[in-house]
């Protein structure tokens, strides 16, 4: 053999090159194959580490599935509604840790019903202690925007603490992915799920609210509050984020407070001329029910709202809220 | 021999030393690049979470407009001044955000402000860059309010309980109180002349459209404007409509200007052909003048839709009760919007 220039090259020599190519090689794909990422970023959560929500449902007794009370005065209303479904006490049991979780989505006052109403919290707070006797409520959301500021103004912080639940804003130890069994759209997706996964009960309280994309916001957009992320991109496909949520969130209890509704505007408002008085409190072990009901109050029907029907039919609860015959009571 | 091909060989070492320093540049370059991700994209961000602080804090610096300096008298900064561009208004607003991005919105400017007598007493002030008037009218029209108070130093504004809402030129603005408040009130209508005072605006902007619609029975206020998928047909876009009571009827009319007329005829058909498509029915109509505007009656589920053109203008009614009130509205938009084609030389 010879090189270019025509001399001969020696074996000894041929075999040396050879060897250093075939290392050079080597290296490479050695470095290559350190470096090699298989998930790609943003996807390095290794199966274990995925968080699933515990089952916090309780066991589903005929005729108190669902209570409608009526009257303006919220603190009433929910004890009543609670009191129909069988008592806080069918609910928590002595020693429980509950978590709350009001809509606490935006830094606005109370009086714009965009949040949920600090008396209403505060109420099921005392409720979960007094008669529940939970070792510990724990009052919790996750806004996208400055929690604390959220918290704070729209007055959920306040209310919350003198009732002696614990206030937990969201931190970055707090979030962890989660995998929704046949989800198409919460797969690997950061969910704030710290304060929820050490809890034995969970109550998700909301007030009855239109909103521009999904056509409402209730118990279940409630939800959505979870999610961790750039969130905003599950706006393209609202109604199976709601879905999903609602199958990924099994609730001991959920509030529906429909006694001032954002008929306009939503989810954010801004006026209380946006407002209209329905006087409408909702309890619910069934967020579906819950919500097809809520939707009458926004002259909304459940064809309107497709969310409901695919949580329906993934098995969530149903839309058909007369078939569990509501438990009723107004409040003078 | 080899003083010829020394030559060579220094050639092959400067070429392999380029490639080396590429393969060098590369990598470098992807460390770099590696380094710097945006681990927003993949829903792994804290901060993007908003569990670290939002970045709209870190981008407040960026407004040009000082909102401190549009705070009324005897109030101060309840909170640092708020930037957010499209990829980060849905941390404010949240599901609302597609309604404004969707109209042309640029950023927002947002502040705090409270009365230094009482705390409790607060307000917000939202400053939306829609780029142009026609953007701002849209979204505020498409907000605003039924049963309030007109604001008269506005083109397009009102009063509600607790707030104020405008337009100024690009801007739409919205001042939010915390309650019902005089003290408050006073406040926000002295912030809102500092805004339009303060903040320059191209006063020669124009909503043409709008003197377009016939006067008679015409709801105050009730202008609408869709620039994309009006009624729900992704390409009826840039429709102005306005409320009308008639007769006991409320009825909905539409106007929509196109470059020409052939461009309003074929925007006409495609919507005529989109009712038709999801279930509507065709019908006669009854009016002459109607039929001269070519003018198509489709019953939709129980409404009536009419759509017709006259010159550059397509234009109609959308879900009315009533066919035979629709028609007479129609046939007297129509009226009133050919005059206007032939006024443009345009019919």
């Amino acid at each position: 053999m010879t090189e270019a220039n025509g001399k001969k090259i020696r074996r000894r020599d041929l075999l040396a090159r050879i060897s250093k190519a075939g290392a050079a090689i080597a290296g490479c794909g050695v470095a290559a194959y350190l470096l090699y990422d298989p998930v790609g970023p943003g996807a390095t959560v290794e199966a274990e580490q995925l968080v699933t929500l515990p089952d916090f449902s309780v066991l589903q007794q005929p005729g108190q599935t669902i209570a409608v009370v009526q009257g303006t005065d919220r603190q009433k209303t929910v004890d009543k509604a609670i009191e129909l479904l069988g008592g806080i006490e069918r609910f928590v049991k002595p020693g429980d840790v509950v978590a709350i979780k009001p809509n606490v989505a935006f830094a606005s006052p109370p009086m714009l019903g965009a949040t949920a109403n600090p008396d209403l919290v505060a109420e099921v707070v005392r409720l979960c202690y007094s008669r529940g006797k939970a070792k510990k409520v724990i009052v919790t959301d996750n806004p996208i925007n400055d929690p604390a500021s959220c918290f704070m103004l729209s007055g959920v912080s306040k209310a919350a603490s003198e009732a002696r639940a614990e206030v937990v804003l969201p931190k970055p130890h707090l979030f962890r992915h989660t995998t929704l069994a046949n989800g198409k759209l919460i797969r690997n997706w950061p969910i704030f799920s710290g304060p929820f996964v050490k809890a034995d009960k969970l109550i998700g309280i909301a007030p009855v609210k239109h909103h521009h994309r999904a056509g409402a916001s209730m118990s279940m957009k409630n939800w959505y509050g979870l999610l961790g992320g750039r969130r905003n991109i599950f706006h393209q496909d609202i109604n199976t984020i709601i879905a999903e949520l609602a199958m990924m969130v099994k609730p001991t209890l959920v509030i529906l407070d429909g006694t001032e509704v954002m008929m306009t505007n939503g989810p954010t408002g801004g006026s209380i001329s946006d407002l209209r008085r329905a006087d409408t409190l909702i309890a619910s072990t069934d967020c579906v029910a819950a919500d097809s009901y809520g939707c009458t109050l926004l002259d909304l029907k459940v064809s309107n709202l497709p969310y409901l029907t695919q949580a329906e039919k993934a098995g969530v609860g149903t839309t058909d809220y007369e078939s569990l015959k509501p438990a009723r009571a107004t409040i003078s | 021999m080899s003083s010829v091909l020394a030559p060579a060989r220094r050639l092959e070492s400067a070429v392999s030393i380029c490639l080396l320093g590429i393969l060098v540049l590369v990598a470098v370059g992807v460390l770099l690049k590696q380094a710097d991700v945006d681990m927003s994209r993949f829903g792994t961000d804290p901060v993007a979470a908003g569990v670290i602080g939002p970045k709209s804090q870190a981008m407040t610096t960026q407004g040009e407009i000082s909102l401190t300096a549009l705070l009324p008298p005897g109030f101060k900064k309840l909170s640092e001044s708020e930037f957010y561009n499209a990829e980060n208004l849905y941390e404010k607003i949240d599901g609302k955000a597609p309604l404004y991005i969707e109209s042309g919105f640029e950023r927002l400017l947002t502040q705090r402000f409270a009365s230094i007598r009482d705390e409790s007493l607060w307000a917000e002030l939202f400053i939306y860059d829609m780029a142009n008037l026609r953007n701002a009218f849209s979204v505020y029209s498409r907000q605003r309010r039924a049963d309030v108070e007109i604001l008269p130093d506005t083109r397009f504004g009102y009063r509600t309980g607790n707030g104020l809402y405008f337009v100024h030129g690009k801007y739409y603005v919205e001042l939010v109180g915390s309650s019902q408040s005089a003290e408050l009130s006073v406040a926000m209508s002295q912030a809102s002349e500092r805004i339009r005072t303060k903040l320059a605006v191209d006063k020669d902007e124009q909503i043409t459209e709008l003197a377009l619609f016939p006067q008679e029975g015409l709801v105050s206020g009730s202008n609408r404007l869709y620039l994309a998928s009006a009624f729900g047909f992704k390409d009826l876009t840039n429709i102005f409509t306005a409320a009308y009571k008639l007769g006991g009827q409320t009825l909905t009319a539409f106007i929509g200007r196109r470059p020409d007329a052939n461009d309003a005829q074929k925007m006409a058909e495609s919507y005529y052909r989109f009712l038709i498509e999801n279930g509507g029915v065709a019908k006669p109509t009854a009016d002459e003048s109607l039929k001269s505007w070519q003018g198509r009656v489709v019953d939709f589920y129980g409404t009536t839709e009419i759509v017709l053109t006259a010159g550059p203008f397509v234009a109609g009614i959308h879900e009315a009760d009533d066919r035979q009130a629709a028609e007479q509205l129609a046939a007297v938009l129509a009226s009133k919007l050919s005059e206007s084609a032939k006024a443009i030389g345009n019919d």
